[in-house]
C-alpha cells in the first residue's frame, strides 16, 4: 500500500518557487535501526523564510533538524544547504547554526566567551569580535552581562545568549528545536514577537521546530504539519487552518468538528455527503482532492464558523449539552438529533441572546465552510 | 520577635550539627592530629645513640635534610612522582574519556575492571611483579621464548621498573576521579562546539578539557602526594637503586633509629606537598572552575 499525503500547490508556495531555496530536503529517510523516525521528506525552504516544522512529539522534528546542522546523516536521499550537496560535510563546516533545546551554553565562560565562541573558531580579528558581540548583545538586550557565567542568568537569559551565539555567526540558515520550550507562558509570548521581528530585521532563513500549533502559526510564512516522520501538509498558516489537507492537521490546527459518511453525490466542488446518524452534509471539494461517489468521507467544519440560526446550506436541530465561557468567546457543545456533538464559537456581544445548557436550538452552516478533508 | 526566632533556629541548627560532626572530629583528632603533632614535636628533638628522643628545640634535624645527600633523594622523589602523575594523567585520560563516552553499556563493567587491583593488597601486587620481572621470569621467558634476547636481560631493580610500579598502582586514582567528572559531562556541549565551527580537537580543548579540570586536579593530587611518600615499590622494584623520601623515613624510623631526623623528613615532605598542591590549585585552579 504506497500511502502519499496530499499536496495541493498553494499559491505562495507557486510564487516562491522561483525564489532560491536556503535548504533542501530530496527524498531524505532516517533509520534508526529498523525504526523509521523521517520518511522520504522532500521540501524546500526558501532563503530568509521563517519555516517551521509541527508535529506531535516524536514526529521526527528534531531528526529533521540535526540531519541539516550534520549532527545525524540521512538513511537516503540528499540534502542541499545553499546549493550545495552535504553528505559527508561535518558540523563544523555547515554554513548553519543551532539554538538547542536546552540552550546547551558553555559553563565555564561566561556571556562574552560564549558569543564570541563561533567568532573565535573562525580567526576573526580581536577588534571585530569585541565589536561583533557587543551588538550582538544589544541585539538580544544583554548588554551589561557580558561578564556573567551562564549558572546566574535566569531562563529568559540564557534563551538570548544561545540565540546571540548562533546569530552572531551571520549563518545562512538558523534552526531553533523548540527555544522556547522552556520559558513560562507570558516570556514565551514575549520572545516569539521578538524572535520574529529579528527574522524580519536580519532576513536570515530561519527553520523553527515546534509542538506548539499557535507558535507556527503566529510566526511562520510556512509550516510543514508532520506525523511519524513524514508531512502531511506545507502550507502557509492561513491554509493550514482553512484548508488542512487531511483529518490529522485538521485536529492538530485548531479546533475542529470532523464528520465522517458516504458520498451521495458530487457537482464540481460540491459534495452532498450521508453520515450514519442520517445527517445530509453539503460541503466544499477543494480542486484536486478526489471525491468518489459512493465512498467514505470526512469533512471538517471550524466551531467559530458554526451559527446559531436555520440559515445555512446545513441546518440542523439540537439540544445544547454544555457551555463555557471563555472571555471573547463562548464555547456551546450542541448535540445534534443524530447524536453527533458539535462545538461552537460564539463571540460575545451584548445583544447576543444567551443559550443555557439543555435548550433546544438550531445550528447551521455554509457548504464552503464545510471541507472535505483527504486520506 | 522574627529575629529572636531566626536565632534560636541558627542555635538548633549549630547543636545539631555539632552532635553530627562529633564522631569525626573526635575520630581525625585522635589518629591525625595527635600523631601529626608528636612528628612536630620529635622533629625538633634529639635522638639518642640507643634510639630513644629527647625533645627541645633542636633545628639541626632541619639543616640536615639540606645535606646535598638527602636533598638529592628528595628532589628526586619529587621529579619521580611528578612523571608519575604525568604518566597516569597521559594513559588515565584517554582511558577515562574512553569508558565514560564510548563504553555504552559497558561502562559499570569496565570502571570495574579498572577497580579491580584494589582488591588484593598492594604487597602481593609488588611482590607479583618482582616475580614477572625477576631474572627468570615471566618477562625474561617470554622476550626469550620471542627470540628477541638471547638471555635474561635486567628488568628489575631499575628506575624503570620502579616508574612501571607507581604507574601500575596508581592509575586507578587517576581514572576513577576523570571518569567521575567525564561521566557526568553534558554531551551536547560537543555538538554546540562543533556546531559554533570547532573541529573535534577544538570541541576538546576547548570545551571537554577545560570542564573535567576538576577531575583533572583531583586525579593528580591523589596520584601525586602518596607516590612522592612510597616506599614499598621502590623497595621491592627499585632496591638499592632507586631510594625515595619514602624509603629514607622508613630507614630513619626502623634502621638509623634517628626518630627526630625522620620526622624531620617527614614534616618536609609534609609541607612540600602542600606547597605544590597549593601553587598547582591556584595555577589551573580557581578561576577555570568556578562556575562549573
Ligand atoms: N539516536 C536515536 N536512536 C534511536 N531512535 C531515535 C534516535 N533519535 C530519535 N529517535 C526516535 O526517532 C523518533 C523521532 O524523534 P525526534 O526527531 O526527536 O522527534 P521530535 O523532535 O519530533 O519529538 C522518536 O520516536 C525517537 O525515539
Ligand atoms: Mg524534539
Amino acid at each position: 500500500m504506497r500511502e502519499r499525503q496530499t499536496q495541493e500547490r498553494p499559491p505562495e508556495a507557486a510564487r516562491g518557487a522561483a525564489r532560491p531555496a536556503a535548504v533542501e530536503l530530496a527524498g531524505v529517510t532516517k533509520r534508526f535501526e529498523d525504526f523509521v523516525a523521517v520518511d522520504d521528506l522532500t521540501l524546500s525552504i526558501y532563503e530568509g523564510e521563517f519555516f517551521s516544522l509541527l508535529g506531535p512529539s516524536g514526529c521526527g522534528k528534531t531528526t529533521t533538524l540535526r540531519m541539516i546542522a550534520g549532527f545525524e546523516d540521512p538513511t537516503e536521499g540528499e540534502l542541499r544547504v545553499a546549493g550545495r550537496p552535504m553528505r559527508g560535510v561535518p558540523p563544523y563546516r555547515r554554513p548553519v547554526n543551532t539554538v538547542f533545546q536546552s540552550y546547551a551554553l558553555f559553563p565555564h565562560l561566561d556571556v562574552f566567551e560564549n558569543i564570541a565562541f563561533g567568532l573565535r573558531r573562525a580567526k576573526v580579528p580581536k577588534d571585530e569580535i569585541r565589536r561583533r558581540v557587543s551588538e550582538a548583545c544589544a541585539l538580544v538586550q544583554l548588554t551589561g552581562f557580558e561578564r556573567r557565567k551562564p549558572a546566574r542568568l535566569s531562563g529568559g537569559q540564557q534563551q538570548r545568549v544561545a540565540l546571540a551565539r548562533a546569530l552572531v555567526n551571520r549563518p545562512k540558515v538558523l534552526l531553533l528545536d523548540e527555544p522556547l520550550g522552556a520559558l513560562d507562558l507570558k516570556l514565551r509570548k514575549e520572545m516569539q514577537i521578538e524572535l520574529k521581528n529579528l527574522q524580519h530585521e536580519l532576513g536570515i532563513t530561519f527553520v523553527y521546530v515546534t509542538h506548539d500549533q499557535e507558535e507556527a502559526l503566529t510566526m511562520s510564512d510556512r509550516i510543514a504539519v508532520m506525523k511519524d516522520g513524514k508531512v502531511q501538509q506545507l502550507d502557509t498558516p492561513a491554509n493550514l487552518y482553512e484548508l488542512p489537507a487531511n483529518r490529522f492537521v485538521a485536529g492538530f490546527i485548531g479546533q475542529t468538528n470532523t464528520f465522517s459518511g458516504e458520498v451521495e453525490s458530487v457537482r464540481g466542488e460540491r459534495v452532498t455527503l450521508r453520515t450514519a446518524g442520517g445527517l445530509e452534509l453539503e460541503a466544499f471539494a477543494p480542486a484536486g482532492r478526489e471525491v468518489v461517489k459512493g465512498s467514505e468521507a470526512h469533512v471538517a467544519v471550524r466551531p467559530e464558523k458554526v451559527r446559531f440560526g436555520e440559515a445555512g446550506d446545513n441546518a440542523f436541530a439540537g439540544e445544547v449539552r454544555d457551555v463555557v465561557y471563555l472571555g471573547s468567546s463562548t464555547q456551546y457543545v450542541v448535540e445534534l438529533k443524530g447524536g453527533e456533538r458539535l462545538v461552537v464559537y460564539r463571540q460575545n456581544a451584548r445583544e447576543a441572546a444567551d443559550s443555557g445548557a439543555g435548550d433546544e436550538v438550531w445550528v447551521a452552516w455554509d457548504a464552503a465552510n464545510c471541507l472535505v478533508l483527504g486520506e | 520577635m522574627a529575629a529572636q526566632k531566626g536565632v534560636d533556629k541558627g542555635r538548633g541548627w549549630s547543636l545539631g550539627l555539632a552532635g553530627l560532626l562529633a564522631p569525626a572530629a573526635f575520630w581525625l583528632g585522635v589518629f591525625f592530629l595527635v600523631p601529626l603533632l608528636l612528628i612536630l614535636a620529635y622533629s625538633f628533638g634529639t635522638s639518642g645513640v640507643y634510639g630513644g628522643i629527647t625533645l627541645g628545640f633542636n633545628p639541626e634535624n632541619y639543616l640536615k635534610v639540606f645535606d646535598p645527600l638527602y636533598l638529592q633523594i628528595i628532589v628526586r622523589s619529587t621529579v619521580i612522582a611528578l612523571l608519575n602523575t604525568l604518566i597516569c594523567l597521559a594513559i588515565g585520560y584517554p582511558l577515562a574519556y574512553f569508558i565514560a563516552f564510548r563504553g555504552g553499556s559497558w561502562k559499570t563493567a569496565l570502571i570495574l575492571l579498572v577497580m579491580i587491583p584494589f582488591w588484593t593488597s598492594l604487597l602481593v601486587r609488588a611482590y607479583a611483579w618482582v616475580v614477572i620481572l625477576g631474572g627468570n621470569g615471566l618477562a625474561n621467558r617470554t622476550l626469550q621464548f620471542l627470540g628477541i634476547t638471547d638471555g635474561p636481560i635486567t628488568l628489575i631493580f631499575t628506575p624503570q621498573a620502579v616508574m612501571m610500579g607507581l604507574v601500575y598502582s596508581y592509575l586507578p586514582f587517576m581514572v576513577l576521579p576523570l571518569y567521575a567528572s567525564l561521566e557526568k559531562f553534558d554531551a551536547r556541549l560537543k555538538e554546540a562546539a562543533q556546531d559554533l565551527g570547532a573541529s573535534r580537537w577544538q570541541t576538546f580543548w576547548r570545551v571537554t578539557f577545560p570542564l573535567s579540570l576538576p577531575g583533572v586536579i583531583a586525579g593528580s593530587i591523589l596520584v601525586f602526594i602518596p607516590s612522592a611518600g612510597e616506599f614499598v615499590i621502590p623497595d621491592l622494584l627499585g632496591g638499592s637503586q632507586t631510594v625515595m623520601t619514602g624509603n629514607l623515613i622508613q630507614q630513619q624510623f626502623l634502621n638509623a633509629r634517628d626518630w627526630a631526623f625522620g620526622s624531620a623528613l617527614a614534616v618536609m615532605l609534609a609541607v612540600l606537598m602542600l606547597g605544590a598542591i597549593l601553587i598547582y590549585v591556584r595555577r589551573i585552579g580557581t578561576d577555570r572552575l568556578e562556575g562549573v
